[in-house]
């Protein structure tokens, strides 16, 4: 359990503590920095957890800042505390807007309150931000709106110790409507020659819910494992756009996540996806699927470099998406030697730039049609003098994109039923498919 | 309704913010003067600014009283900033608290319940023995409180209680109470009340049976576990962890329950599901089994898309499991794939990871991996690439399949070739081979032909290890050497600056190849070591070829030591002793499984004793708080008051702590050790292989014992677990 987290700036010293039990010395966090500079000099392998004199420090970098859990005995949950960190990341960010050393520092008070009541004694408690806005209503300092106070003295919503502790019951809203986003990341990594090294689909269903009451809601998809049987006439049935030219199969997601809300026991027993979602946004389930995906966004890449004096850059974008599908924002990042200077771009299409800070070249394409394929060269100079013993860095061209409308697995929303037992409404499902690049779509380049 | 004047006076009154100003100079009078203002915002601004400058690591514990007075509003914010106040000074600055009690008494019965929870949750903080007294009320009446908010803070308190002063907290009966709280109808205080129970236990384990009570509620825990937030899961499947089913059947409907939340998307809900699952694992049929696993190695593989933090834990944690069912995750291993931008800590884990979860006789899956790391071996950050030559030696001696061994000692030979960094790492990974596939000629040949043409001085080769293997290769292969003698002479002539290793690894390869070298060399290597050398492994092997030498057969048994050929190493994985492993596996996602290090399991030690303000009476104690407060509204240049401070209070009893601390490390080394002894072939452990080398026959075993009884004030556990491999 945890005995105390501090907040501390980018070399390690604390901005900002809350000492849930006192097991420790209060000049245990003094030695946070001088171990983190300690390990940095000896090498570059950081684990995110330091022990010293009994003591362990586990820490989380979030922006500019480091949050650090520290805890005494060995038995202490580690995968808890660091769950626990990002999630208190997490709530900070709906009410700081950004989380960094500024904010933290103009936000002394909300910040105390909040730790106060998401733990007690190190023990993770209430971490659910629609809830804690309710009785923690302290004005922060942020870009947004404070939230609106009521008149009556804040107190614990009853709801947060129920079995349903993520919804306030006597919601209201004028129309009764429920958003699906179907969001899918591909990451893929392929080698020069266009051959694909490995690929996989992380996929998130989120879910924007404006409904009143306390609606039960029945998800169904086209999934080999769920149970999809659909009762006709019920509610309307959802139609999709991906649903076009495709067989209706069904396909075998892996990895189903949930968030808290959806009835584990429920899908686990009858393979069905029932919950009564919180009020708001909130990402209702995630999946992986590990299924072989050509590439979308192809570049051929060529780079020749004619040492000590120029570096050259051939580049050939092509959609291999469906001529109606767009893909849009693509940014394609290709790495250029951290000594190379004066670029000189020839290009059709969107914008090129020289991006020094992170040593390469940043291509943006706004929009993208499918099957069109466009160009870009560019030459930079490199000094006539050579550091020998520099090693070679080698980095891979990353893109990013997104395609709406399109799903790469397939998944597709079979119904999402709405029941409220008491208002018994006319309710409207909204669903929307969207696939773009995860953090990890690159190109390897060859030497 | 009020003429308009009046009105408006009453607005301004209410509104208008004085905002208390910040000179460098007369700040405390400032924020004092603010804290006793006559308007209710300024009042609570200049709270604000006092939290804030506390924050700031000023000391404002001489506005004590000042702030005190605002407690009793009935704006909610007001009174939680005091309490926020007050909380922060409950820890340094107890006698103060005192001043506060009959407030906290009060707000104990607040008909708000985030104002209880308050009040409790402060007073179980403070450490003076008196206010514990007066904890005792509203303490028994929270518990029973009809909100479960108020419940399950409460149950919570007693465990803060306990810490505190745990005869009162024995006497006042509460720990009955928090018994009760077990079969509470809300699952977040049946939570919170387990972990406090859990707390309680750790910090003595004969106040509470926790192991019984777990044993009598694990129906209702598992009727919880699907009501609750995720932080209570977790708690109640930590404590289903604790428990041993009785029967398969028990098991299997355990694991059935806990099974639904390997997909909670809560990485630690998953990590303690996987917990509970493993400890019943072993108990349930074996068909079932095989579903388990295939929950369970997908569970482990989704948290490969959390933070890298998550990750990490998860890494090791696989690395425990997988040592225990090494087939779990043959299938997923491209999930283990690095990516260019993990962090390198997690990068490392990886390589681990893969090349234990590889199954040696799918070669092509092999084949797989070794280009995959061979890919590693070629990108730029030195500690990567050190353990991805490191895993490529690691995976052939594993798969040990005569081709696969002879392609990856090409890889290794071209990589050593390429680049002038990687001959360190190379070296080390050839020679391991080379110890797997004793006999090979043709592998050693090449080898050494490559290493041979390296002019000896020391830039080439920088780590310990590398040297260590090199002496090692001219030891076994002398004939394959050009310019044998001067490349040793050169190791020799700086063997007093060697690390232990390489010392080592020098007097074996000079007492193997003595008859090729002038006479005097073996000699002299060995008064070295035995006169200049601080390092008692390195001595006492000294002293025992010494004795070797100077027996009457000694001619017979050192040419018998150096025909003596080295077994071949199997493996170069490290493994955990069958005793550590078992243990680590019931304590997944904790700590110790981090560091591979099993808890120590004795009770945790004397709890560190706090600075509890015992004995006083409570007057007394009032007029300390008193005089404290106007020592300090005199000095107004606020000195350090620590010192003070330490008379009043009993010391920290950090020794017991620091002992319990050493305590664990002896364990700790003792394991370590035992595990490398254990497995002899680990790839660095020289020592252990040059004294296997020796062969050392049964008769030699008195003339140690006697040589042990001789340097036996030196010889430390070292040693002595050296001599126990003879």
């Amino acid at each position: 359990m945890v005995s105390a987290v501090y907040f501390c700036d980018g070399k390690g010293r604390p901005i900002l503590s809350r000492r849930y039990r006192d097991d420790i010395p209060i000049s245990a966090i003094d030695k946070f920095a001088p171990l983190l500079l300690q390990l940095e000099e000896e090498s570059s392998v950081i684990p995110p957890c330091l022990s010293h004199d009994g003591i362990q420090y586990l820490f989380i970098q979030h922006n500019d800042l480091y949050v650090v859990a520290l805890a005494t005995s060995l038995a202490t949950n580690v995968a808890q505390v660091f769950a626990f960190l990002h999630k208190l990341m997490e709530v900070l960010e709906e009410y700081l807007k950004s989380v960094e050393e500024e904010s933290v520092r103009d936000n002394f008070i909300i910040i105390y309150e909040l730790l106060d009541e998401m733990m007690d004694y190190g023990i993770p408690q209430i971490t659910e931000t629609k809830m804690l806005k309710q009785y923690i209503t302290q004005k922060s300092f942020k870009l947004m709106k404070a939230v609106k106070k009521s008149k009556a003295a804040p107190r614990p919503p009853t709801e947060v110790t129920n079995s349903v502790s993520w919804r306030a019951p006597n919601i209201v809203h004028k129309k009764n409507e429920a958003f699906l986003d179907i969001v899918e990341s591909i990451n893929m990594l392929m080698n020069q020659q266009g051959q694909v090294l490995r690929s996989e689909i992380i996929g998130q269903i989120k879910v924007k819910s404006k409904l009143s009451g306390m609606p039960d809601l029945k998800l169904g998809i086209n999934d080999k494992g769920i149970f999809s049987k659909y009762v006709e006439g019920d509610s309307d049935p959802v139609t999709t756009a991906v649903t076009e030219g495709k067989k209706k199969t069904n396909i075998e997601l892996e990895d189903l996540k949930f968030h808290q809300c959806v009835r584990l026991s429920k899908f686990e027993n009858e393979k069905i996806i029932t919950f009564i979602p919180p009020d708001g946004a909130f990402e209702l389930m995630n999946y992986r699927l590990s299924m072989p995906v050509k590439p979308l966004i192809w570049c051929d890449v060529n780079v020749q470099v004619h040492s000590q004096s120029r570096i050259e850059i051939h580049c050939r974008a092509r959609a291999q998406i469906k001529k109606r599908s767009i893909a849009n924002s693509v940014e394609i990042l290709i790495p250029v030697p951290d000594d190379a200077d004066t670029p000189s771009f020839k290009y059709t299409h969107g914008s090129v730039k020289w991006v020094p800070q992170k040593n390469a070249i940043l291509w943006k394409i706004r929009s993208f049609t499918g099957g069109k394929e466009y160009s870009m060269s560019a030459q930079m100079g490199l000094p006539s003098i050579n550091a020998l013993d520099k090693p070679k860095v080698k980095r891979p061209v990353q893109i990013k994109f997104q395609i709406p409308y399109f799903t790469t697995s397939g998944i597709q929303v079979r119904y999402l039923k709405i029941t409220e037992p008491k208002l018994l409404y006319k309710s409207y499902p909204w669903v929307r498919y969207i696939t773009q690049s995860g953090d990890d779509y690159t190109i390897k380049l060859n030497n | 309704m009020p003429p308009l004047d009046k009105r408006i006076k009453k607005f301004l009154k209410n509104s208008i913010r004085v905002a208390p100003k910040i000179s460098n100079k007369g700040e405390l009078a400032e924020l004092r003067s603010g804290l006793v203002s006559q308007y209710p915002q300024t009042r609570k601004d200049a709270i604000k600014k006092t939290i804030q400058q506390m924050t700031l690591g000023k000391d404002v514990s001489s506005l004590f009283p000042d702030v005190l007075k605002n407690i009793a509003t009935n704006d909610v914010e007001q009174k939680k900033l005091v309490y926020l106040y007050v909380m922060n000074y409950a820890e340094t600055h107890p006698e103060l608290c005192i001043l506060a009690v009959n407030t906290f008494v009060t707000d104990a019965q607040d008909p708000n319940p985030l104002i209880r929870c308050m009040s409790i949750r402060t007073m179980s903080m403070i450490r003076v023995d008196k206010i514990l007294e007066y904890v005792e009320i509203p303490l028994r009446r929270t518990l029973q409180d009809d909100n479960p908010y108020v419940r399950k803070t409460a149950v919570i308190c007693v465990a803060k209680l306990f810490q505190l002063n745990k005869e009162l907290c024995i006497e006042l009966g509460v720990l009955e109470d928090l018994v009760c709280a077990l079969d509470d109808n809300n699952p977040m205080v049946v939570a919170n009340a387990t972990a406090s129970l859990s707390e309680i236990n750790a910090m003595d384990p004969t106040v509470v049976s926790l192991l019984d009570l777990i044993q009598s509620h694990v129906s209702q825990f598992l009727l919880a576990l699907n009501e609750c937030t995720e932080w209570a899961r977790i708690t109640i499947l930590g404590a289903l962890a604790e428990y041993t089913a009785r029967d398969c059947v028990e098991a299997q409907e355990i694991i059935d329950r806990v099974t639904a939340h390997l997909q909670h998307v809560n990485p630690a809900v998953v990590l303690s599901s996987v917990k509970v699952i493993i400890k019943n694992l072993v108990q349930i049929e074996p068909e079932s089994k095989r579903i388990v696993m295939t929950k369970l190695s997908s569970a482990l593989v989704s948290i490969m898309s959390t933070p890298p933090e998550m990750q990490y834990v998860a890494l090791r944690n696989i690395r425990i499991i997988l040592e225990k069912y090494p087939t779990l995750l043959t299938k997923e291993a491209r999930i283990f794939y690095v990516k260019f931008n993990d962090p390198l800590y997690v990068k490392l884990e990886k390589i681990d990871i893969l090349v234990r979860l590889v199954d040696p006789t799918n070669l092509k899956q092999c084949s797989v991996l070794m280009r995959e790391l061979k890919e590693y071996a070629m990108e730029f950050e030195p500690e990567f690439v050190s353990r991805a030559i490191q895993g490529l030696a690691q995976l052939a001696i594993k798969c040990g399949d005569v081709k696969f061994v002879s392609k990856t000692f090409e890889i290794l030979l071209d990589l050593l070739e390429s680049q002038e960094a990687l001959k360190n790492d190379c070296c080390i990974a050839v020679c391991d081979l080379l110890r797997h596939a004793v006999g090979n000629e043709k592998l050693a040949t090449d080898a050494c032909q490559l290493l041979s043409t390296w002019p000896v001085n020391e830039t080439l080769l920088l780590s310990d290890s590398a040297k260590c293997n090199y002496v090692w290769l001219m030891g076994q292969y002398p004939n394959k050497f050009d310019e044998l003698q001067d490349k040793l002479l050169c190791f020799i002539e700086n063997f007093v600056e060697e690390e232990p290793l390489t010392q080592t690894s020098i007097l074996v390869t000079v007492v193997r190849l003595h008859s090729k070298l002038p006479g005097s060399v073996l000699q002299n290597v060995l008064e070295l070591a035995t006169n200049q050398i601080q390092e008692l492994d390195v001595r006492d092997m000294a002293i025992i070829y010494w004795r070797c030498l100077s027996m009457p057969n000694s001619d017979q048994l050192i040419a018998e030591l150096c025909s003596s050929v080295s077994p071949q190493i199997e493996n170069t994985l490290h493994t955990f002793t069958s005793d550590v492993l078992e243990k680590l596996l019931t304590e997944i996602s904790s700590v110790s499984s981090i560091y591979f290090k099993p808890q120590f399991d004795g009770p945790r030690g004397a709890v560190r004793h706090h600075n509890v303000v015992r004995g006083r009476h409570i007057d007394e104690l009032k007029d300390l708080a008193k005089n404290e407060l106007a020592r300090k509204a005199n000095d107004d240049v606020l000195l350090d008051f620590d010192d003070d401070e330490e008379d009043l209070v009993s010391p920290r009893s950090s020794m017991a702590g620091g002992r319990a601390q050493s305590h664990m490390d002896d364990l700790d080394t003792l394991f370590d050790f035992g595990t490398s002894s254990s497995s002899q072939n680990n790839g660095n452990d020289n020592i252990d292989k040059g004294v296997a080398d020796l062969n050392l026959g049964q008769a030699e075993q008195q003339q140690n014992q006697q040589q042990q009884t001789q340097t036996q004030s030196k010889i430390n556990s070292n040693t002595q677990d050296l001599l126990d491999l003879f």
